[in-house]
Order: structure tokens, then sequence, then C-alpha cells
């Protein structure tokens, strides 16, 4: 009898917190989504998001200075020689968008393109 | 030779510019315009601190003045891309994104000032 007095005391005294803890559950982490640049591409060439889903974009140069700008997505990043960085968003619509790398990095710096699938 | 280069050799006349010109697609258009056009144009498109502009032949035009202004938008990007013969105006198809060039189009519509920007770098060393 003892024993079960216990249990329900524990219980009880435990319930607030487990409802406190419900209402603090944290969103799902943003899926990160890294890209390599070098001249003159993008290593993948595409990447498919989800739409309404938190993405960190991560940009990482293999050689000179480099940038991606999706403008239909308002993304713009830009890294430095051999560096890395990063952008976070959400996309709200759905469709084909064409990034560019948006520092100029010589020759064939206008062929740079990746394309982001963005699907429902 | 005008009408002929508005009406015959330059192309792409009705295509619209997809990019509106706000504060920032104008500053997108002065950076891209800075790594390629820069040279021959000046910063301000108007061949400021450009020590050959008036011995090429044909000279360099001000890219603000009216037969240049005259060209639709879809015509300074196909000047931009395919370049304009026999000028020395040369073509940038793969070294410009089509981004970048509708945005330097952008640009051009709204010039600032002559000599307001100071001469290229390239030249005041």
């Amino acid at each position: 009898m003892l024993k079960v007095l216990c249990i329900s005391l524990l219980l009880v005294l435990a319930a607030p917190g487990l409802f406190i803890q419900a209402e603090n559950v944290a969103p799902p982490s943003p899926r990160r989504v890294e890209i390599t640049a070098h001249r003159w591409a993008f290593d993948s060439g595409a990447v498919t998001l989800k739409k309404g889903e938190p993405v960190i974009l991560v940009l990482k140069s293999l050689d000179v200075p480099h940038g991606l700008r999706i403008r239909e997505l308002g993304v713009e990043i830009k890294v430095p020689k051999g560096g890395t960085a990063e952008a976070r968003f959400t996309p709200e619509k759905t469709g084909d968008f064409i990034g560019h790398c948006s520092v100029f990095c010589g020759a064939g710096h206008g062929t740079m393109t990746l394309t982001v699938h963005v699907v429902g | 030779m005008w009408a002929v280069k508005h009406h015959m050799f330059v192309g792409n006349k009705k295509q619209k510019n997809p990019i509106a010109a706000t504060t920032q697609t104008i500053a997108d258009g002065k950076d891209a315009f800075s790594h390629y056009c820069v040279a021959c144009h000046g910063l301000d498109g108007q061949n400021t601190g450009v020590p050959f502009a008036d011995r090429m032949s044909p000279p360099v035009p001000s890219l603000a003045s009216k037969p240049v202004q005259d060209y639709t938008d879809g015509q300074l990007k196909w000047i931009i891309d395919n370049g304009l013969w026999p000028s020395g105006m040369p073509g940038s198809k793969g070294i410009l994104s089509d981004d970048e060039v509708w945005s330097i189009v952008v640009y051009l519509r709204h010039l600032p000032p002559a000599g307001s920007q100071g001469e290229p770098e390239m030249y005041s060393h």
C-alpha cells in the first residue's frame, strides 16, 4: 500500500513537469544542406527542398571567393576564398529556382548555376 | 548607321527585364557592372577615368547618351550578351549570368551623375 501511495505521489508531483516539458518541445532543427563551390560550378548542380521546412544552406568554397544568390527565394550567401558561410531560410513557394554565383570569379562565372527544386 | 544598328543588327527588342528597379537591384547591377564593364565604361558608365575612351574607333559611347538609352531593355541585354560589331564591345555570354546582365540593364537605366563615382581603381596606380 505504501508503495502504491509513493508511486501515486511521484506521479502527482511529476505531472506538471511533464506538461511544461510538452509545451517547451523545441521545433525540429533546420535541415543542413551543404553546397561546395569551385571555379566554375556548384558541386551538386541541384538540391531539393521542402516548402515550409526551415533549411540552412552551407556554402563552402574550394578556391576563390564565391557567392550564391537565389533571387526568387531571397537567398544571398557570400563566402571568402577557401571558407564557409551559411544562410538560414524557409522556402515559402514551390517550383524550380535558379541560383547564380554572385561574386565574380572569372571567365566561367556566368555558367555557375544551382537549381533549387522546392516541393510541396 | 545608328538607325540600322537599332533596327537590324540588335535583336531581342521586345524582351522585358524580369528584374524590377529597386535600391537593391540597382546596387546588384552596379556590382556586376564593376566586374566586367568598368574597364571601358568607367564606374559611372560615362567613361570617367578611362584613358582610351576617345581613342577607340568608334569611341566608347557614354551609356547615358540618347543613342544608348534609346535601346530597349531587351536590346541592351542582347548587346551585353553578344557584343556589338563593329565597335569593340565584346559579348559576355558565360562570363556573366542572365541575372547579372539584367541587373546591369537596371543599373544602365539609373546611372549616377558623370564623375560622381571617381575613376576605376585599375587606372589610378
